[in-house]
């Protein structure tokens, strides 16, 4: 009750000034006011107030936002666009029975006829691996969009050995020993968390990151019984889901005795250091407890690019400075918008010598993969990424880094699809 | 409501999937930025002046009225469907047509959002000068429709100043062209002029030619601080006797600051009572002279401090925070009515104390901000509907204003144009033979009354049925 009647204060906040349409990147490819942070905070406050039923219509436009955050981020009265269509998706899983996201999910992948069998021996995997008790959502399916193949579709290849089942890795799962052992000579111990895109799909950002940390003087250990962050599950309303997946893995890290929690993706830094606290803060689980378990983690968790660069004061040596290469860097929007981290990657690419930094145009605009559009709307999802493709051309860089492997797999597509040379690269492969 | 063959007639002109029927769309079209909300009974997508003209065929014969809408971000209501009827967006028809470096003129459509129109021109080293604050989301139809002005105004003019001609379907639905391509053009009476500001009443504008300037070489952004908003707006007349004309010369008051800062956190001094935000442009070594005129004018004036904003980031976290003034106010208050009166520029601090003085004798909070180099005051009223006494003594405030700006030789709008939320208050300030002359016009063009019904004139003065008659002699009709 407590909740709805906030949401029906945020959603009178808005006063409909429009300025949300100036930034909003599926409003930019649709360009219908349904589309636009206003439109849809019109459609929900609709919707709360009986006037709406949730219908086919409803539920597109509400599943028409990245959840990139730039309206909240440009509304000069401060209202919290993400906040009411996130309530919006949760309340329309509740309402329907049906989950939204599974609904999603057998609408547009197990009931699709393009599904090759590749991708469902995946499906099947991951589920063994990760999903064991989940039942309804598959992370990595639904940010990665791994089945959805066709429509000339760059599909990003499945790892050989996944992230954490690297015997290197493996090994990093034990702590206690090196705790008593390395305290002294190694001070700062970060745990790293691998996140879906990570372990399947790109270990090698895994790998360099600790490699990283260790060339500055860090220890890293890997806790093993880490699992999917959630974010997507929760961006398409899935809150239970979510929720499940969050106290996991605050189990999961609670055993090791570590100063700082470390990702190398901007959703699940983002999802770990802020979500998680809303997800176990409502008001059937809050409890004291609870409380200071969850702030205990959150307040460790950091993006690789900030632990590198502010706290380790990482220094790359550089590679061949005859052959330098133009390198520019793309904006996650969970990490500019939600947690204010920009200048930090920017810093370490431009401390290697072997690279000449250059800002593109509209560096923070949405790359298009965000808030479930990539699966249910991928003709909508990759034609956001045109202006991102187009801003990196038009930069000139050879190499686009970012620090996201969600952004990472979206760019390639983008690029690829329309026609632009560049490489795309996490940063921490490029130190 | 439609009858199924109308919704099939305008299916079949603009395409299936360019109307819409639908309640989520009719709401998504209901409103603009006065957050007024009226449903209508359809919305289509409309990308031809052919497609339109069809549009309007019907809409005469069948007797249904057309909305016109650009972004909806007009702040008098001028495409809220007050009496229903078919909301015409134009969002679709958003193509750059030519950019002629030559001939100094660019040919566009309607929708094009005002602010990639001059990304456009300004990388070609040109210049499309009017700077709504609304102007990344508000469109080049609806800045031609309601005359948009800015910042700029002050040195450049408004929109009226740059449209060259235009293309134009009737409200009868043939299409006309407007106008001239050329620095010069007299053949006939000048229905470009006529069209421009009326508020989408009398023709669909579905293209325009546009004049462009050479781009500046520099301009350098100065903030100056006050202790006392009339201080600030003292500074604003001494900085034009001394036949300085910056490009940018706007005003905020103490209330606006507080609002925006909490927003924006620009750096502005929050207990500031008053600030100048001052933009000089053209050559470097021009722009520095001026600058350090206008210091010295600034300090004169009793400013606290003058600062010339030094980077990019510092110029933009400005100009965010002005352009939020508008929308940032609500934090101060629910409810707001925004009016944007005028008076001559050597009367700016007349009006300012006399809005100081309405807002003590009614009780209220009254902000000010806008763009004082032109004389144009943005004063919002600010209230709360839920609360009785300032309910009532609102709009009483607003006719006070509208009364103090007419005294000072002022107008009652600027640039937001009559709508539904001023056409009580035209006679304020035409007589009954100019209101009734404009109504005739309206006639002429529109005889069925179906292109945006409800606007600018009182229904009571205009009705379709018995075509236009005389405004009465009384002044303000509630
Ligand atoms: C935060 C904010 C700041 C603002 N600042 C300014 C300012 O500084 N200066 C200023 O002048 N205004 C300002 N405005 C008001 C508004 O943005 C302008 O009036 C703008 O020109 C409206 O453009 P639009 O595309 O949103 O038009 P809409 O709101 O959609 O329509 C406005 C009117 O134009 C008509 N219209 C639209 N397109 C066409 C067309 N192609 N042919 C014929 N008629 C058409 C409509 O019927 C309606 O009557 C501001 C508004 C906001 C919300
Ligand atoms: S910018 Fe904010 S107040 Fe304005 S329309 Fe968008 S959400 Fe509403
Ligand atoms: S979060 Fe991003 S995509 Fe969603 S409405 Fe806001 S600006 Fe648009």
């Amino acid at each position: 009750m407590e909740e709805l009647k906030h949401l029906k204060d945020e959603i009178n906040k808005c006063v409909k000034c429009g300025t949300c349409r100036s930034i909003c990147p599926t409003f930019r490819v649709i360009g219908r006011e349904s589309a636009s942070a206003r439109g849809k905070i019109t459609l929900i406050g609709a919707r709360f107030n009986s006037e709406l039923d949730i219908t086919d219509a409803y539920l597109k436009h509400i599943k028409e936002c990245t959840m990139c955050g730039a309206c909240r981020d440009t509304c000069p009265n401060g209202v919290d666009t993400i906040g009411i269509i996130n309530a919006a998706r949760a309340q329309a899983v509740k309402e329907q029975g049906l989950p939204l996201a599974a609904n999603l999910f057998l609408k547009n992948i197990l009931d699709s006829s393009k599904l090759m069998p590749f991708a469902l021996k995946c499906a099947a995997r991951f589920q063994g691996v990760f999903f064991k008790d989940s039942g309804v959502d598959n992370g990595l399916l639904s940010r990665f969009s791994l089945p959805l193949v066709g429509q000339g579709r760059l599909i990003p290849p499945l790892a050989e050995t996944f992230f954490l089942d690297m015997p290197e890795v493996k090994a990093l799962a034990s702590d206690t020993a090196r705790t008593e052992k390395n305290r002294a000579a190694r001070p700062l111990k970060a745990a790293f968390y691998a996140g879906c895109g990570v372990n399947y799909l790109m270990p090698n950002v895994g790998v360099k990151s600790i490699e990283a940390v260790r060339k500055a003087g860090g220890d890293v250990v890997v806790p093993d019984s880490q699992v999917c962050c959630g974010m997507p599950a929760y961006y398409m309303g899935d809150v239970e889901t979510a929720r499940n997946l969050a106290l996991k893995n605050i189990e999961a890290f609670e055993g090791y005795d570590c100063d700082y929690i470390v990702t190398a993706c901007a959703t699940c830094t983002y999802g770990l250091k802020s979500v998680f606290k809303e997800l176990l803060s409502g008001e059937s689980i809050r409890s004291r407890e609870m409380t200071a378990r969850v702030n205990a983690f959150c307040s460790k968790v950091m993006d690789i690019t900030v632990l590198l660069a502010d706290v380790l004061k990482y220094r790359s040596e550089g590679g061949n400075k005859d052959a330098k290469r133009i390198v520019t860097y793309h904006d996650p929007c969970h990490l500019n918008r939600n947690l204010g981290v920009r200048d930090e990657p920017r810093e370490l690419l431009k401390g290697n010598s072997s690279l000449v930094f250059k800002q593109m145009r509209f560096p923070c605009s949405c790359c298009g993969l965000g808030g479930g559009v990539s699966l249910t709307n991928y003709e909508l999802s990759i034609e956001i990424t045109k202006r991102k493709a187009e801003s990196v051309r038009d930069s000139g860089a050879e190499v686009v880094a970012t620090a996201c492997p969600g952004c990472i797999v979206q760019i390639r597509d983008g690029l690829h699809r329309y026609g632009v040379d560049a490489e795309v690269k996490h940063v921490v492969e490029l130190l | 409501m439609f009858t199924e063959s109308i919704k099939n007639e305008l299916r079949r002109i603009v395409g299936e999937a360019n109307a819409s029927f639908s309640k989520e769309d009719l709401l998504c079209y209901s409103y603009d930025a006065t957050n007024k909300v009226s449903m209508p009974d359809g919305v289509v997508f409309a990308s031809t002046p052919e497609e339109i003209s069809g549009i309007m065929k019907t809409a005469n014969a069948a007797g249904f009225g057309v909305i016109p809408r650009g972004a909806g971000t007009g702040a008098s209501g001028g495409s809220v469907p007050v009496e229903g009827g078919l909301v015409l967006s134009l969002e679709r028809m958003k193509k750059i047509i030519e950019i002629d470096a030559e001939n100094l003129l660019a040919v566009v459509e309607p929708g094009v959002v005002t602010w990639e129109f001059q990304q456009e021109v300004e990388a070609r080293g040109l210049f499309y000068p009017p700077d709504p604050t609304s102007l990344k989301f508000s469109t080049i139809g609806g800045n031609i429709a309601e005359c948009a002005g800015g910042p700029r105004a002050v040195k450049y003019g408004v929109t009226r100043d740059y449209v060259m001609g235009l293309e134009v379907v009737l409200p009868t639905g043939e299409i006309i062209n407007t106008g001239v391509r050329t620095v010069k053009g007299v053949v006939g009476y000048d229905l470009t002029r006529l069209i421009v500001g009326s508020e989408g009443t009398l023709g669909i504008v579905t293209k325009a030619t546009l004049k462009l300037l050479p781009l500046p070489e520099t301009t350098k952004t100065m903030l100056a601080v006050f202790p006392d908003v009339k201080d600030a707006a003292r500074a604003v007349s001494e900085i034009i006797k001394a036949r300085i004309i910056p490009s940018t010369l706007e005003l905020m008051d103490g209330v606006s600051i507080k609002c925006v800062e909490e927003f924006a956190k620009a750096g502005l001094p929050a207990d500031a009572g008053g600030l100048l935000l001052i933009e000089v442009d053209g050559a470097v070594e021009t722009t520095e002279k001026e600058a350090v005129i206008i210091e010295g004018i600034c300090k004169d004036s009793r400013a606290i401090s003058v600062q010339a904003a030094s980077e990019k980031n510092e110029v933009k976290n400005l100009w965010k925070a002005r352009r939020s003034a508008s929308a940032a106010l609500f934090r101060a208050r629910p409810h707001k009515i925004n009016e944007d009166v005028v008076v001559p520029r050597s009367a700016v601090v007349e009006l300012i104390a006399g809005v100081e003085e309405i807002a003590e004798r009614k009780n209220l909070l009254i902000a000010c901000f806008g763009h004082a180099g032109d004389g144009n005051i943005h004063v919002n009223v600010m209230y709360d509907r839920s609360d009785p006494r300032e309910a009532k003594a609102a709009p009483e405030a607003v006719e006070d204003v509208f009364r103090l700006a007419l005294g000072l030789k002022g107008t009652i709008s600027g640039e937001h144009g009559i709508g539904t939320a001023k056409a009580k208050y035209l006679g304020m300030e035409l007589g009954p033979a100019a209101i009734d002359l404009m109504m005739r016009i309206k006639n002429v063009f529109d005889p069925r009354g179906v292109l945006n019904p409800g606007k600018i004139f009182l229904q009571a003065d205009m009705s379709p049925a018995s075509g236009a008659r005389p405004a009465q002699g009384a002044p303000v009709r509630h």
